[in-house]
């Protein structure tokens, strides 16, 4: 271990760079670091914006939103803890201007609004902003540039909210209260408290935010009592996280549970490589053992060896990671306003050692080999035999260490890894049916295809490892492409034959009526209406929510909101009994309640389980009987929970409905009418629909677009690691067909039959294990029956299959430059 | 066969050299040689002499660098591709494919071909080799010497009228190699196929009809049985 050691570890990694084995390794390392750091640093630069996002947008130190009003006992609780404090009242509806609308949230505010910050006026969209020194008066209408832009209107135009007319006197640039919910940030207006009240809306629909001053001590005894007396109530502050943390998170999850794809492939093409690599440092430390060194000498050289390559991939890595991070951070600043790139070494840095753990444990096979290298081996020219047992150890450790980091959620997580392997274990059977009868039937036959079978067969584990990368490319690419193509047109017929082209999420009985009057004049029909009442879970089996179950989800964080609780005595058309026993008509334990099944999963709850359910302020608990799923055929309406029938005699609280409406396309502009009667009627035309689905579609799309080219990347090293494993065999084998007095053109044909087969068996693969998770992925997030386009389909295969002969007859072509010559040298 | 007896290959004045460090290296040079159906040739001399690039440049393999190497067809001068597809190789190394019987290396040739009987003619080939009972047998299950009775019977059984062969025994122990050789000359002859081999050793080449020796550049006709009428 000295100084000649590191010059004969440098010397050796010299040599390495011109090599090409060793360019393809580095080439899959850098693909692997790039999208680990990239995820890391994109994540690291969301989660600080949103912290951030979260003391400059609360424009308090701590807020508590409620359902309706605080009581009097309540609110003086709030008041002793707080040295300030001041409310806001908000209500979600759609204003409407001429024949457009847009949905937003009106805010209603008085005078001493805001509590902290400043608004930001102009009196023209692109207007001077200036600092408003007052809240809007009565009559005036405050509304931001995205609603003035959406209904086209400008300072000094009429809306009509609820027979109340109000005039626009500005544009809001910015209010500090605008907390971020859910993905998107709601378009709004500002109003005065006293116009709101004359509008006469059903306290229950009408969100109240608290907004208060106080001392962490002060914030720290809110929090106590919300827990225990305002389960209901959520309660945000400036020490706490945002709620869109929790989405980032699951998103930043969900993509590093998708990179284990892209570990999978790199650890096939590491595998193929790492046998030409152990070949070649046992030969090398044999020779060196004959030599007298020792073999710990050996081994020490190749670590620094891999050392020294580590060290030269860092810069390529940071500095193509940093590029990416910059790219994504500029196409995500359109979703998180004032998201900025910035330089973050120590994130880098971590995720790099993370990285460099990775690629060492991939590297462990070739050091273990080392300790069956012996001089022997040279003596008698023995042939060295692959280490599969320990690269699949060392693979498999690698998935277990990413699925171990990244998984958050048990559904989820067995949800993508289960696909992957669905995919890759139909992809082996398929590749070592379709060799094995192929070669089988076609033993006695001569001629070109007979012999690619033949050989294909022979090299059935190079072969399958060859189509499986292609294959697993194809799989998800074609997932990408199936779902934009499919998914639109099935949602938009499913829609429209099943529901109307008119959804209302929330309607009274008021405005229920005034619906049917509306859709019978407007020669429209209401084809599903089912009544509920808005609850939220706060415990399970008197514990709270938060602490059962601490996994970020979409589920926990809808329950702990707001859901939709519906009765019924009967099964619905439209739902499946999943697991125990439905209740009975006229039941007289009316506490039981039915939960869907994939809320179940997430959240982790069985049936027994006790929930606690806040419904008009009152908690009642609940025991969970039954499970159900969405059964498509009978519309769309369906509720997560649901209970019995009797329930409703004992909950006292407003009812509302959700129904579907077919209208004709002229009525449609008719709509802004019913929205200026009644703001806070909620429904949506199906054309809106389909404007949000594209728009999250298009989100979607780019997104994989982006990991498609890192698999497509990877899936052709996968394809030259796969030649370059077999390349002495493959020359070998074209001079010795020319030998025979055949010409080059015949090993191309070969060559070009071997890599037509390999995409036909690759793309069949892959077109049932895309079916297979079209199948359920729609049934299971989408609950929709899944009907693919075969012509697409089969057009796709033929176009794989031509790109994939092209590909692989290109990376084969120094095997396709053998000649006799090379023989007869030997 | 007698139809078959009229192809020849001859090369004519050919000599051939190469550059290195700035050096012009003459391996030979004029060489004026007949290779016809039915005889055997057997080319000797040191390493480095130019055995090997002269069956190259017999073979079609390469290109002289002065004179020319033409196909003779019934007395019609042809190029030597042409003959491209009349033409086997044994090597010394074997090259059989290491993933396919002793059955489906010698019927390869014939099935790259689309030849129906690929199989039962590669069975009769490999019998008349003496491995009939070898049919199933990997590459690496077999001996040497049986390895190359292989190579020989998958040279021959698409019937080629001439074979090269480089040190066809020299990986052989001398057992081995005596029987090789018998077996070699003996199916060249009985196919009708000119025997062109490359060999260091003397018992060998003195079993060919024809022997050119290289010396230092210069090449000699150590034996010569007979030649053909109206050529030399």
């Amino acid at each position: 271990m000295n100084k000649h050691s590191f010059q004969l570890a440098w010397r050796l990694f010299i040599e390495d760079c011109h090599n090409t084995n060793q360019r393809i390794l580095q080439a899959t390392q850098v693909i692997l670091m790039m999208f680990i750091v990239t995820l890391s640093l994109t994540s690291e630069s969301v989660q600080s914006h949103l912290k951030h996002n979260l003391s400059n947008l609360l424009g308090a130190d701590l807020v508590l939103s409620n359902k309706g009003a605080l009581s009097a006992a309540d609110l003086q609780q709030l008041t002793e803890n707080s040295d300030d404090i001041i409310f806001t009242q908000s209500l979600k509806t759609t204003l409407t201007h001429q024949e457009q609308w847009q949905r937003a949230t009106i805010k209603a505010v008085s005078q001493d609004y805001p509590l902290q910050g400043e608004l930001l006026l102009s009196d023209s969209i692109g207007g001077e902003i200036y600092v408003a020194t007052t809240s809007p008066e009565t009559g005036s209408l405050w509304i931001d540039t995205r609603l003035a832009a959406g209904l086209n209107v400008k300072i000094g135009d009429t809306l009509t909210i609820a027979s109340s007319q109000l005039t626009i006197t500005h544009i809001l640039q910015h209010e500090p209260d605008r907390l971020m919910e859910g993905h998107n940030v709601d378009m709004r207006a500002l109003i005065h408290r006293d116009d709101f009240n004359q509008m006469g809306l059903a306290d229950d629909t009408v969100t109240y935010r608290y907004l208060v001053n106080a001392s962490q001590e002060q914030v720290n005894n809110i929090i106590n009592w919300q827990e225990s007396q305002l389960p209901s109530a959520q309660v945000r502050h400036k020490k706490g996280a945002h709620p869109l943390a929790l989405f980032w998170q699951r998103t930043e999850n969900l993509i590093g549970l998708a990179s284990v794809i892209l570990l999978f492939m790199a650890a096939i093409a590491i595998y193929q490589i790492s046998n030409i690599q152990i070949r070649k440092e046992q030969h090398f430390t044999a020779v060196c053992m004959s030599v007298g060194a020792t073999r710990s000498e050996v081994l020490f050289v190749s670590v620094i060896k891999w050392l020294i390559h580590l060290l030269f991939l860092f810069p390529v890595v940071m500095i193509l990671s940093n590029i990416l991070h910059f790219i994504i951070v500029h196409w995500l600043s359109s979703a998180l306003p004032d998201l900025a790139w910035a330089l973050d070494t120590q994130t880098a840095l971590f995720a790099f050692a993370g990285c460099s753990l990775i690629l060492a444990v991939f590297q462990v096979p070739v050091w273990l080999a080392l300790k069956h290298a012996t001089v022997k081996q040279l003596v008698l020219n023995l042939p060295q035999a692959p280490r599969t047992i320990v690269s699949l150890l060392s693979a498999l450790s690698v998935l277990f260490m990413v699925t171990a980091v990244y998984s958050d959620n048990g559904l989820l997580t067995t949800m993508v890894l289960g696909s992957m392997f669905a995919c890759v274990t139909l992809i082996a059977v398929i590749s070592w049916v379709s060799l094995t009868v192929g070669e089988t039937l076609t033993q006695k036959h001569s001629g070109l295809v007979p012999f690619a079978l033949f050989m294909m067969k022979q090299r059935l584990v190079s072969k399958s490892t060859q189509i499986m990368g292609v294959g697993l490319c194809t799989f998800l690419l074609l997932f990408t492409l199936m779902l934009m193509h499919d998914l639109g047109a099935t949602m938009h017929q499913y829609q429209r034959q099943f529901d109307g082209n008119l959804l209302v999420s929330q309607a009274d009985s008021q405005q229920m009526d005034a619906l049917e009057e509306w859709s019978a004049s407007h020669r429209g029909e209401i084809r599903q209406q089912k009544p509920f009442v808005y609850a939220n879970v706060v415990k399970v089996n008197g514990q709270a929510i938060n602490d059962f179950s601490s996994r970020p989800s979409a589920s926990l964080a809808t329950l702990q909101q707001s859901i939709r609780l519906h009765w019924t005595d009967k099964v619905p058309a439209n739902n499946k009994l999943t697991a125990g026993k439905w209740w009975k008509g006229k039941e007289d334990n009316w506490q039981q309640i039915s939960i869907e099944e994939e809320v179940m999963t997430d959240i982790g709850l069985s049936i027994g389980d006790r929930l606690t359910i806040v419904v008009a302020q009152k908690p009642i608990e609940f025991t969970i009987v039954a499970s159900h799923v969405y059964k498509p055929g009978a519309g769309s309406i369906t509720f997560w929970v649901q209970m019995p029938a009797s329930a409703v005699n004992f909950i006292d609280a407003p009812h509302y409905y959700m129904a579907s409406i077919e209208i004709n396309d002229d009525s449609v502009k008719h709509l802004g009418k019913l929205w200026q009667q009644y703001p806070t009627l909620r429904m949506v035309s199906m054309q809106e629909m389909i404007a949000r689905f594209d728009a999250t579609l298009k989100l979607v799309t780019q997104v994989i677009s982006g990991f498609s080219i890192l698999i497509i990347s990877l899936s052709v090293i996968v394809m030259i690691a796969s030649v370059l494993a077999y390349e002495p065999q493959e020359r070998k084998k074209n001079s010795v067909i020319m030998s025979f007095g055949l010409p080059k053109r015949t090993c191309l044909s070969i060559n070009m039959i071997e890599w037509a087969m390999t995409g036909g068996i690759a793309s069949i693969g892959a077109m049932l294990g895309t079916w297979l998770a079209g199948v359920l992925i729609y049934q299971s997030q989408f609950s929709l029956p899944y009907e693919p386009d075969f012509v697409w389909l089969l057009s796709t295969l033929l176009l794989i299959t031509s790109a994939v002969m092209v590909i692989g007859v290109f990376v084969s072509r120094q095997t396709l430059n053998s000649s006799i010559r090379d023989l007869l040298a030997e | 066969m007698s139809s078959q007896r009229n192809s020849a290959i001859e090369l004519d004045n050919v000599g051939q050299s190469f550059e290195s460090h700035q050096q012009q290296i003459n391996l030979f040079k004029d060489v004026q040689f007949l290779i016809e159906q039915g005889q055997s040739y057997a080319i000797t001399g040191p390493s480095g002499s130019g055995k090997s690039s002269l069956l190259m440049l017999a073979s079609g393999l390469e290109q002289p660098t002065t004179g020319q190497v033409r196909h003779v067809n019934q007395g019609q001068y042809q190029a030597i591709s042409s003959l491209r597809a009349e033409i086997g190789f044994i090597f010394q190394q074997f090259h059989l494919l290491a993933e396919l019987s002793a059955l489906n290396n010698v019927a390869l040739p014939l099935k790259l071909r689309g030849d129906k009987h690929a199989l039962s003619t590669a069975k009769q080939w490999l019998e008349h080799v003496g491995l009939g009972h070898r049919l199933d047998h990997k590459p690496s299950q077999l001996s040497g010497g049986e390895q190359q009775r292989i190579a020989i019977a998958r040279a021959l059984v698409f019937k080629p009228k001439f074979i090269f062969a480089d040190e066809p025994t020299g990986n052989l122990d001398a057992k081995s190699a005596t029987g090789i050789a018998e077996l070699l000359f003996k199916c060249c002859s009985d196919n009708g196929a000119a025997l062109v081999l490359v060999t260091h050793s003397q018992k060998l080449a003195a079993r060919a009809q024809h022997q050119l020796n290289f010396e230092q550049g210069n090449c000699v006709w150590l034996k010569n049985e007979k030649r053909s009428e109206g050529h030399e």
